[in-house]
C-alpha cells in the first residue's frame, strides 16, 4: 500500500513542480490561478478553456490533475479582481450549462501574498477539492502557513510505529512507515518527509551510519532528523547530535513531550 | 574375547547413561532458561550505558561472497556499545576490496594496537568514520587462531566476541549473552552462544525472516545433530560448568583471561577448545573462582555445507583438532586437581568422543563374530542394536522436546514431524559415516596433514532465494 500511494504521489507532484516552474519562468509579472474541482462534465477541461478563451480574450491554460481531476488555470496577466471576476462567471456558466453542478474554486495570483511552491499549489488544490462551502475561496497567507508537515515514522516495533502514527496524524501531520533502515532510506528519496522520527536500532542500516545516508541523499531539502529510541549511551547521543540530528527521544518516551519538540522543528 | 564383548556392551550401556544424565540436567534448566528468554527485558537493556562493551572479532578468509552481507547484520545488533573488527588473513580473493569499496574505508595512518600476543604481520587498518564502530584488520595468512590474536591485539574494550564469517547473529543474540555476563561478571569467563542451521531459511536485510529446517539431506542431518549437540548437551554440561567447548561461530569471552593464557594457539584446528581448555587451567590452577556458561537464547544462524566432500573435511578436522587437544592436555585426564574438568569432562571427551569410533568398530565386529561363531544368539545381537538405536533416538527427541518446550523457532508441524523422521534416519548411514570420517582425521593426524581443508561458501542471497521459492 505504501507502494502505490507513493507513485501515485509522484505523479501529482510532477504537475506541481511543473506549475511552479511556469509560474517562476514564464509569468514572473503577473498570474492568476485558479483551481476548479466539478465532478460530472466528461469534456470539464474543454468547456473551461473555451469558456474563458471567450470571456478574457486572452491566452490562458488548463491542465489537470490526473488523480484527483482537479483543473489547474492559469490567467496571464490578472489581477486578483480580475480572476474573481472571471471565476465568478465561469461558477455561474457551469451551473447553467451542466444540471447539477458543484462547481468549488479556490483562486489567487502570484506573485502576491504567498509563493507558488509545489505546496502551496497542491495545498490550493486540496482546498478547492475538499473545503468545506462552496463559495469561491480566496487563498491567503495564513492558510499556507499552516501547511502541515511530512512525517517519516521509523520503527520496527508495530505498536509505537502505531501510536506515533495515530498522534500524528490527530495533530495534521501526514505521515509513513518504515520497518527497516533500507526501506526508509528509498521512502525518504521517493517521498520527501519534512521530519524522520526513527529508531536508532534498525534492520538494514542503522545508528549514525542511516543518519550520515539521510544527509546524503539526493533530495531538494534534507529531512530534520528526530531521534527516539531506546539507546542511552552517552557517547552515542553526542555523536548523533554531531551528525547533524535535531534532536533526540529516549523510550519510555512522554508523548507529550515528543509533540512538543517536533512542533519544534516546524517552526 | 568374551571378556571384550562384554566391556563393550558396559561401555555403550555407560555412555547412554552418561548421555541421558547430562539430558536430565538440561532438562531441570530449561524451564529457567524459557522463562529468562521470554521476560527479560532486552530492549532496556539494549541501551543501556551499564552493559559492557564489547569487540566483536570476525576473521574472514575468502569471504568475498558473504562478508558485505555479514558486516551489514553485525552492525545492526541491538547493543549499546560495540564494534566490530573483520580480520582479513590474507585472502587469495577480493575480501579486502570489496569492503574497502563498500564502507569507503581508508588506510589508518597510525592505528594503535595496545595488544601483546604475538601475530603475523599486520599490513594495514582500515577505518571510515561514517561508521565509526567498523574496523578492518589485514594482515599476512596465518590462519584463524592468529587472526583472532590480531583482533585481542587491536580490539578496544574488555569483554571479545569471535563470530565465523558465515555466520548471521541474532539482533539480540549479543545483548542476551550480556545479560548472562552481567548476572555474574566476576566469575564468567567464556559464555557459548547455540549455533543453528539457516540452510534452507529465508534471508531478507542480513536477518534470518523465516525459520524452517533446511531441503538438502546432509545440512538437515546436521540441524538435528546440532540441536541434540547444544540444547541436549552443552545447556547440562554447563550446569556443571564442564563445558569444554564454546563454539568458535559464536562465543563472548573476558579479554584480560584470554591474554593472561596467551590468546589462541595457531597452527591447528579445533582452536575454540583449546582456548576453552586454557582457560579452565588457567583458572582452577590459579584456584580462581570461575565459570564457562552457555546461552541457549542467543542464536547464531550459520551455513551448513551441504556437499559430502565438505562436510567431510570439516569433520575430518574436527577430528583432527579433538585428538590434538585431548593429547596435549592428557595431564588432565582423571586429574583430581581439575576437578570437574579432569574428572569427568576430559575422561568423557577422551573414552566417549575420540575413541568413540574403535570401541564401536570393534564391539560391533566383535558382536558379529560371537554370532557368527555361534557363540550368541542372532537375536541377541539384534535386540542389542536395536536397544542402542532406541537410546540414540530418545536422546534426539529429548533434544526437540528441550527445543519445543524454550524455542519453538520451527513454526510449522510438517517441520516437527521431519525432525523425528530425519532423527531416525541418521542411525541409517549418517552415524555410521560420522564414525568414518572421525577415524579418517585421526589419521590425517598421524600423517601430519595439518591443512584446514576446503570450506567453500554460497552466498546468502543464493540460499534466500532457493529458500524463498520453495
Amino acid at each position: 500500500m505504501p507502494e502505490s500511494l507513493t507513485l501515485e504521489r509522484k505523479q501529482q507532484e510532477g504537475l506541481y513542480h511543473n506549475l511552479e516552474e511556469r509560474l517562476n519562468k514564464t509569468f514572473p509579472e503577473l498570474c492568476g490561478v485558479m483551481f476548479l474541482y466539478c465532478p460530472g462534465p466528461p469534456q470539464l477541461e474543454s468547456l473551461v478553456s473555451e469558456f474563458l478563451r471567450q470571456e478574457t480574450g486572452s491566452d490562458i491554460e488548463v491542465l489537470k490533475d490526473a488523480s484527483t481531476s482537479t483543473l489547474a488555470v492559469l490567467l496571464p496577466g490578472s489581477t486578483l479582481n480580475q480572476a474573481h471576476y472571471q471565476a465568478l462567471l465561469l461558477k455561474r456558466h457551469l451551473e447553467e450549462t451542466v444540471p447539477e453542478a458543484d462547481p468549488r474554486i479556490t483562486l489567487t495570483v502570484f506573485p502576491g501574498q504567498v509563493d507558488p511552491t509545489p505546496g502551496v499549489l497542491k495545498q490550493m488544490a486540496e482546498s478547492a477539492r475538499l473545503g468545506p462551502s462552496a463559495d469561491i475561496h480566496i487563498f491567503t497567507k495564513e492558510e499556507a502557513a499552516s501547511e502541515p508537515g511530512r512525517i517519516l515514522i521509523v520503527d520496527n516495533d508495530d505498536t509505537i510505529r502505531e501510536f506515533l502514527t495515530i498522534r500524528l496524524n490527530m495533530q495534521g501531520y501526514e505521515t509513513l512507515e518504515a520497518l527497516d533502515g533500507t526501506s526508509a532510506l528509498e521512502l525518504i528519496e521517493k517521498w520527501e518527509p519534512d521530519l524522520v522520527l526513527t529508531e536508532l536500532n534498525l534492520y538494514g542500516i542503522d545508528g549514525l551510519p542511516f543518519i550520515n545516508q539521510i544527509q546524503k541523499l539526493p533530495v531538494e531539502n534534507t529531512p530534520k532528523i528526530v531521534v527516539l529510541t531506546e539507546q542511552r549511551v552517552e557517547r552515542t547521543i553526542s555523536q548523533c547530535f554531531q551528525h547533524g540530528v535535531d534532536d533526540y527521544i529516549t523510550k519510555p518516551f512522554s508523548p507529550v513531550e515528543l509533540d512538543a519538540r517536533i512542533h519544534r522543528c516546524f517552526q | 574375547m568374551l571378556v571384550y564383548g562384554t566391556v563393550a556392551i558396559y561401555y555403550v550401556m555407560f555412555v547412554n547413561i552418561l548421555y541421558f544424565a547430562i539430558m536430565g540436567l538440561s532438562f531441570r534448566s530449561i524451564g529457567t532458561i524459557a522463562r529468562r528468554a521470554k521476560y527479560s527485558s532486552y530492549q532496556t537493556l539494549s541501551g543501556s550505558e551499564l552493559v559492557p562493551s564489547v569487540s566483536l572479532l570476525v576473521p574472514a578468509y575468502n569471504e568475498e561472497l558473504t562478508i558485505i552481507e555479514n558486516v551489514y547484520c553485525l552492525m545492526t545488533l541491538n547493543y549499546p556499545t560495540y564494534e566490530v573488527i573483520v580480520i582479513n588473513d590474507g585472502s587469495s580473493d577480493d575480501t579486502l576490496s570489496v569492503l574497502i569499496k563498500e564502507f569507503k574505508l581508508e588506510k589508518m595512518h597510525n592505528p594503535e594496537i595496545r595488544g601483546t600476543i604475538e601475530t603475523q604481520n599486520v599490513r594495514g587498518i582500515y577505518h571510515n568514520p561514517d561508521y565509526p564502530h567498523l574496523f578492518i584488520i589485514d594482515k599476512e595468512n596465518g590462519g584463524k587462531a592468529d587472526s583472532l590474536n590480531a583482533g585481542i591485539n587491536f580490539s578496544h574494550y574488555p569483554l571479545i566476541s569471535s563470530i565465523d564469517a558465515d555466520s548471521l547473529l541474532e539482533k539480540d543474540a549479543l545483548i542476551r549473552m550480556a545479560r548472562m555476563y552481567m548476572e555474574n561478571p566476576e566469575e564468567t569467563v567464556a559464555i557459548g552462544g547455540d549455533v543453528r542451521i539457516a540452510n534452507g531459511c529465508l534471508i531478507e536485510n542480513g536477518a534470518v525472516k523465516r525459520v524452517s529446517l533446511p531441503r538438502k539431506i546432509w545440512p538437515m542431518f546436521q540441524s538435528i545433530e546440532y540441536l541434540k549437540a547444544f540444547l541436549g548437551g552443552r545447556i547440562g554440561w554447563s550446569r556443571m560448568n564442564g563445558l569444554i567447548i564454546v563454539s568458535g561461530a559464536f562465543g563472548l569471552f573476558r579479554k584480560d583471561y584470554v591474554i593472561a593464557v596467551g590468546g589462541y594457539r595457531g597452527g591447528y584446528p579445533g582452536e575454540d577448545m583449546n582456548i576453552i581448555i586454557k582457560l579452565h587451567r588457567y583458572m582452577l590452577s590459579h584456584k580462581i573462582p570461575y565459570k564457562v556458561a552457555f546461552c541457549p537464547e542467543a542464536v547464531c544462524w550459520t551455513q551448513a555445507p551441504d556437499t559430502y566432500k565438505i562436510i567431510s573435511n570439516q569433520r575430518m578436522r574436527w577430528g583432527r583438532g579433538n585428538l590434538k587437544n585431548m593429547i596435549e592436555n592428557r595431564g588432565m585426564f582423571l586429574n583430581p586437581k581439575y576437578k570437574v574438568m579432569g574428572l569427568i569432562t576430559v575422561p568423557y571427551n577422551v573414552l566417549f568422543e575420540t575413541l568413540n569410533p574403535y570401541f564401536r568398530i570393534t564391539g560391533l565386529l566383535a558382536l558379529a563374530g560371537y554370532t557368527f561363531l555361534d557363540m550368541t544368539h542372532w537375536r541377541i545381537l539384534l535386540t542389542f542394536m536395536l536397544l542402542n538405536f532406541l537410546s540414540g533416538y530418545l536422546l534426539s527427541v529429548g533434544a526437540v522436546i528441550l527445543e519445543e518446550i524454550a524455542f519453538r523457532r520451527y513454526k510449522k508441524l510438517s517441520d516437527l514431524w521431519k525432525m523425528l523422521l530425519f532423527s531416525a534416519l541418521k542411525f541409517v548411514g549418517y552415524h555410521q559415516l560420522g564414525v568414518l570420517w572421525r577415524v579418517q582425521g585421526h589419521i590425517q593426524y598421524l600423517r601430519k596433514n595439518n591443512s584446514w581443508g576446503t570450506m567453500t561458501r554460497q552466498s546468502w542471497k543464493e540460499e534466500s532465494e532457493t529458500a524463498s521459492t520453495a
